[in-house]
């Protein structure tokens, strides 16, 4: 049949939610049910580390009703992640063997950047709006029970994105163990959140101009859905309907509120941090605009899923998000632009001839490509411990999209283009990197090292490399007139580690320009 | 404050007073000498049982509410106590009008066509008499249970309804002391019992209790009888406190709980001329003051002429005029519904139409292979539904059946939890109910996997999935796969299965979250048009109007010149003729051969009509305390179906009742207006739709039958 059912479940910090999705080439997604069910995670999670023995019955319970009803829909397929509370617990790999053991299903986790990424994704797809929103300076605003995301565009690209632990959960907990009135909730939400803005405000968003907030959460976008500015507008508000809200909030009883805003009277106290955080949020940039496209992550998971399997495709460009994202790093980190376009095309043309032997596809070409970019940010710290620096810089700055164990990838080949090249029986001592990708690692580090040693000059003489593959050999052509003296002369002790690699020798042939 | 102004108690009516007006418009059909003999001994009947009903909940609660000391005025400013003092007044007055119209009226008229009842014992003929007196001896005599009071024997337990036969006894050769005795009358037996006749003569019949008293004697036979009369007793025993009321109040009673007087008699029925000797016994002991003792000149508890409307030989003193369900038009008999219906929304009008499209959408669900799952809530069904089979072979046949089943239905819980096991034995997802809510919606969901994705089938309704009652209540139904609907319904079975609310709703309005603010704004939008210059229309039919913000809602709304005009059958606590509102607002009652059940809601929204159909009722503990769902009608031909059931209504004159503004319902005024009788107007359009497969016939080209069946 041309239309697949898929569920996407998502273990959130406060709610276990699905969404069964019907997916066809035709119509592209349609949502037919959406389940959710309250349950609160986060807090165990984050105060003790690990869910209590109730909790965890309750998700099995749940679980097991969600595998029924996508029994019901004769299901196709499903993908359920864990965000947060799942990540954040002790015993993730207990708890997920557990829950696996008892339902049936398999839980992955999510890193924060690939939760964000998803969500991110899900708001790509909504199309026109977000289209015509993007033209003008946008933030996106995602708040989740354990962090916040802030991620801003420059046209129609995404730049940064930056992570602060400044979730609803996190702050509802805070507040509450501050034993506050609620009277002072505000100025104290404001405190909390203006510590971190201010240094987000110098450091990421200098004198961008951001117009419009995309935001991403599961409170204020229910008031928005409800409460638009007009029919035609639905999920767009500006900020008097937030201060009519605050004002409620503080002279009206929960129940009254809840019946006003026509939202559960348990979720008032949450919705309210949320507003207050984003009221804060919008004066430091200065935004008028709030646009909530009530996605969910489960929306994103299906986007992901239906993307994966061909079966819809974006017209915003993910790669490049990612690639403007390693950009804007080394652009901070004072990284040479004009050297990584040398390495990255050197590299990249070596890749690209050297399909049949690596075997590697478009992803960790995607990798290789960041890694060129990102392959100096650590001189930015020291120049003697470059490696090692890089290798931090990167493992320690989120890149949206990537996974974490992508990004330990990319940190790892830039690291091992200065350093020594550790085997996998010394590099697993201290990593939980599997054999994969340490073998992912070997081959982009070959190729990045290689590259390097055609610049080692670092004065861009091989950016017309030609390579081919023949027989044993890889044979570099340079089209340049330059002196490639020194190029050849360190060249040997890069190759030596690319043909450990491949087994292949690379070879270096310059052609001189006639007339050059 | 302006909106201040209709908020004074002056301007609503108690809805316990309001109630006793209802069940004299029912009073008032056996009264009523265009209806047939014996349909007016049906409506008799009714209005007895009813009574029997509101003592049981109602009196009984607002005892409870005196017993507890609480003293909240109710809508109309009156405290419990006021309003038991003013209900002992009228329904004191009912029952002697039940009873003229049952000597007076119906007694004569019936030995006019042949059926003769024996009041007394004493009136049998001597061969009459032999003939109970043999029946006593080998029917009655071995039930019955005779118990004497004395010293030594306590005052016996007379049971809640149970009709008894109190005598005063004197031991033979005793000193003349008087001693109480009493004896129920089985209710094991047919209270009306047939005695034969001579050919040609008209049928008799005697009341079961006459023969019992005759035969007393036989029960004491140590004693000598003084006297002996039939006495009934009402208790407020083992009712729940009803979700009508407030919640304070059920804290008072919880937290006065020992104080209740469980069991308490709450009314005494004696036959009027009773001994005061044994009358004060009985008073003393179920200590009950005068006011609640209701002397009858008859027969005690009128509901045994439900039996005898159901004695054979009478058809021709019958209704008949009324046809029998018929055919939808669009849904013939073994057609695919599901086909049927993604033509187009079907509405089904009962019980003009039939009920069995609704039975066979379960069953074809059932059965088809595409169907994935069917969700359904189920309020009150008949004895051996139908419906629950469908689903119980639904499960059987490996589809996902989920059943929400409200126990707390009145009166029919334990029945419910009987079928309710079984649905679960056949592999159905149950659910009983709700904490704290009765589910009183009335919604089915089919979930169809078809070669484009998956549809939803969706029915909603007004009155209960009971093939039964579908005969004898009016109530519409909607059938449909409208995506958004079926979304919503989607999202109900969501909530009502525990998950959280749905982010939005497409169509439906949801109690107790969402339906009152919804009538409200629909009520205020007209006003807004009406201010503003505009028409502002609204026409309701409802059960009852008894919720106070829904109520000012509509008084405002009157007050700046919206029409509006409501068809309400029961209690309403809606005054008419108040000022600065006039006859903006006209209420009237229609009480008729079927009981009228469906809810339905026009509002002219300034040329943009809106039509809604709902399970619920403007009274707090539907909009409130309940589970419901209204709906909207969007297709232009039901719009239409809508109007009309309305406009007829509205036009009635035979049925109807006005509501007048000194309170009182008067039938309407006849002069230059025909006799439209509504319910018989829609039986003879259903019978004649069903001929011509929907047809409005309105060219002037006959059309000859070419077969004759």
């Amino acid at each position: 049949m041309a239309v697949k059912t898929f569920a996407a479940i998502d273990v959130g910090s406060y709610e276990l939610s699905m969404k069964i999705f019907e997916v066809s080439r035709n119509k592209g997604m349609k949502e037919i049910d959406h389940i959710r069910h309250e349950i609160d995670m986060g807090t165990e999670s984050y105060t003790t580390g690990k869910l209590s023995y109730e909790r965890v019955e309750e998700l099995c319970r749940i679980l097991c009703e969600f595998k029924d009803i996508m029994k019901a829909y004769q299901t196709d397929d499903y993908v359920a992640y864990g965000t947060s509370a799942v990540r954040e617990s002790e015993n993730t790999a207990i708890l997920l063997n557990q829950i696996e053991i008892r339902t049936g299903i398999h839980i992955e986790v999510l890193s924060n950047s690939e939760q964000r990424f998803l969500d991110y994704k899900s708001i790509a797809f909504q199309g026109e709006g977000f289209d015509k929103i993007i033209e003008n300076g946008t933030a996106i605003v995602d708040i989740g029970g354990g962090s916040i995301q802030i991620s801003l565009f420059d046209k129609d690209t995404l730049v940064s994105t930056q992570n602060m632990k400044l979730g609803v959960l996190r702050l509802q907990e805070r507040l509450n163990h501050l034993d506050a009135s609620v009277g002072r909730y505000d100025t104290l939400i404001d405190e909390l959140v203006d510590s971190q803005m201010m240094v987000y405000k110098k450091l990421y968003l200098k004198d961008r101009e951001i117009k419009n907030i995309i935001v991403v959460d599961d409170y204020i976008s229910a008031m928005l859905r409800k409460k638009s500015i007009n029919q035609e507008m639905k999920g767009y508000a500006g900020k008097e309907l937030f201060d009519r809200f605050e004002k409620e909030y503080h002279t009206k009883g929960l129940l009254e509120l809840a019946k006003r805003w026509d939202m559960p009277e348990e979720n008032m106290p949450r919705t309210y941090i949320s507003l207050v955080m984003l009221k804060r949020i919008m004066e430091t940039m200065g935004a008028e605009l709030i646009w909530a496209p009530g996605v969910t992550l489960c929306d994103g998971i299906a986007y992901e899923y239906a993307e994966k399997n061909k079966i819809i495709t974006s017209s915003h460009d993910f790669e490049q998000d990612i690639i403007a994202c390693a950009q804007n790093i080394s652009k901070r980190y004072r990284g040479s632009k004009k050297r990584s376009e040398t390495l990255e095309q050197i590299a990249l043309t070596i890749f690209d001839s050297t399909r049949k032997i690596h075997g590697l596809g478009k992803r960790e070409r995607l990798l290789l490509q960041l890694s060129t970019i990102l392959h100096d940010c650590g001189k930015y710290i020291s120049m003697a411990t470059l490696g090692e620096c890089s290798y931090s810089i990167i493992m320690a700055t989120e890149i949206i999209g990537l996974s974490h164990r992508e990004r330990e990838i990319v940190a790892n080949v830039v690291k091992y283009n200065h350093l020594e090249f550790e085997y996998y029986e010394e590099m697993g001592r201290y990593s939980t990197l599997d054999q994969d990708s340490y073998l992912i690692i070997a081959k982009l580090t070959a190729i990045l090292r290689l590259s390097n040693g055609l610049d080692r000059s670092h004065k861009q003489k091989f950016k017309n490399v030609k390579t081919s593959l023949k027989d044993d050999k890889l044979i570099i052509t340079v089209d340049t007139n330059e002196d490639i003296t020194l190029e050849k002369g360190l060249f040997g002790a890069r190759a030596a580690f690319f043909q450990e690699v491949y087994n292949v020798r690379p070879v270096i042939r310059q052609k001189r320009m006639i007339g050059g | 404050m302006d909106n201040l102004k209709y908020a004074d108690p002056g301007f609503y009516t108690n809805r316990e007073l309001s109630w006793v007006l209802f069940d004299k418009r029912v009073l008032s059909e056996a009264q009523d000498k265009q209806n047939p003999l014996f349909e007016r001994l049906k409506f008799l009947s009714i209005s007895a049982s009813n009574l029997d009903e509101f003592f049981m909940v109602r009196v009984a609660s607002l005892k409870d509410m005196v017993n507890a000391g609480y003293e909240k005025p109710d809508i109309a400013g009156m405290t419990p106590k006021e309003q038991l003092k003013e209900l002992n007044i009228v329904t004191h007055e009912l029952v002697s009008q039940q009873y003229a119209v049952y000597n007076r009226a119906l007694l004569p008229q019936l030995l006019q066509n042949g059926l003769k009842v024996i009041e007394k014992h004493e009136d049998l003929t001597e061969k009459e008499a032999a003939y109970v007196d043999k029946f006593y001896e080998e029917n009655v005599y071995p039930v019955l249970t005779p118990m004497a009071v004395d010293s030594s024997r306590p005052f016996p337990l007379i049971r809640n309804k149970s009709l008894n036969i109190g005598a005063l006894v004197k031991k033979k050769g005793g000193e003349g002391e008087l001693e109480f005795a009493t004896v129920q009358v089985p209710s094991v037996l047919p209270r009306i019992v047939q005695v034969p006749v001579e050919a040609g003569e008209e049928k008799a019949v005697i009341l079961l209790e006459e023969i019992i008293e005759r035969n007393i004697q036989k029960l004491f036979l140590n004693y000598d009888i003084v006297c002996s009369y039939p006495f009934r007793i009402m208790r407020n025993a083992d009712f729940s406190i009803e979700e009508d009321e407030a919640e304070d109040l059920l804290k008072e009673i919880e937290r006065q709980l020992k104080k209740r007087q469980w069991g308490q008699a709450i009314r005494l029925e004696v036959e009027e001329g009773i001994d005061k000797r044994l009358l004060n016994i009985i008073k003393e002991e179920l200590s009950i003051g005068d006011e609640d003792i209701y002397r009858i000149g008859g027969p005690l508890d009128l509901t045994f002429l439900m039996k005898m409307y159901g004695l054979p030989g009478f058809e021709h003193l019958k209704e008949k005029g009324y046809a029998a369900p018929q055919q939808v038009p669009e849904l013939p008999g073994d057609c695919d519904i599901f086909e049927q219906i993604r033509k187009g929304d079907i509405l089904l009008h009962h019980p003009y139409e039939t009920f069995t499209p609704v039975v066979d959408f379960i069953r074809q669900a059932a059965r088809d292979k595409d169907v994935l799952a069917i969700k359904q809530t189920l309020y009150r069904v008949s004895g051996n539904s139908p419906i629950i089979a469908a689903l119980a072979q639904a499960a059987e046949n490996g589809k996902q059946v989920s059943v929400l089943v409200e126990l707390k239905a009145r009166f029919d819980e334990e029945n419910n939890i009987v079928w309710a096991k079984m649905l679960e034995k056949a592999g159905c997802h149950v659910i009983y109910g709700l904490v704290g809510l009765k589910t009183h919606s009335k919604i089915t969901l089919v979930v169809r996997r078809e070669e484009d994705g998956i549809r939803r089938y969706v029915h909603l309704g007004t009155g209960n999935y009971n093939d039964a009652t579908a005969k004898l209540y009016t109530d519409v139904g909607l059938l449909t796969c409208s995506p958004s609907i079926g979304e919503d319904a989607t999202a109900v079975f969501n909530m009502l299965s525990g998950y959280s609310e749905p982010l939005s709703w497409n169509k439906l309005s949801l109690a107790p979250l969402w339906l009152k603010d919804r009538f409200l704004h629909l009520i205020n939008r007209e006003k807004k048009n009406a201010m503003a210059g505009r028409e502002g229309h609204i026409i309701a039919k409802v059960n009852s109007l008894c919720d106070k913000n829904i109520i000012e809602a509509l008084y405002e709304a009157a007050a700046e010149g919206v029409k509006i005009e409501l068809i309400v059958r029961g209690i309403c606590c809606l005054k008419t003729g108040l000022p600065g509102i006039g006859n903006n607002i006209t209420v009237r009652s229609i009480v008729g051969n079927f009981l009228e059940h469906c809810r339905i809601f026009y509002f002219a929204n300034d040329g943009k009509p809106e039509y809604y159909c709902a399970s619920a009722d403007w009274m707090p503990r539907n909009l409130e305390r309940r589970v419901e769902i209204m709906f909207p009608v969007e297709k232009p031909e039901l719009r239409e179906k809508l109007m009309h059931i309305l406009t007829m209504q509205l036009k009635d004159t035979v049925k109807a009742h006005i509501l007048m503004p000194d309170g009182s319902y008067e039938k309407v005024d006849r002069r230059g207006k025909g006799i439209i009788n509504a319910q018989l107007e829609f039986c003879n359009e259903a019978v004649h739709a069903a001929k011509t497969g929907g047809e409005v016939i309105n060219h002037r080209v006959f059309i000859p039958e070419m077969h004759h069946d």
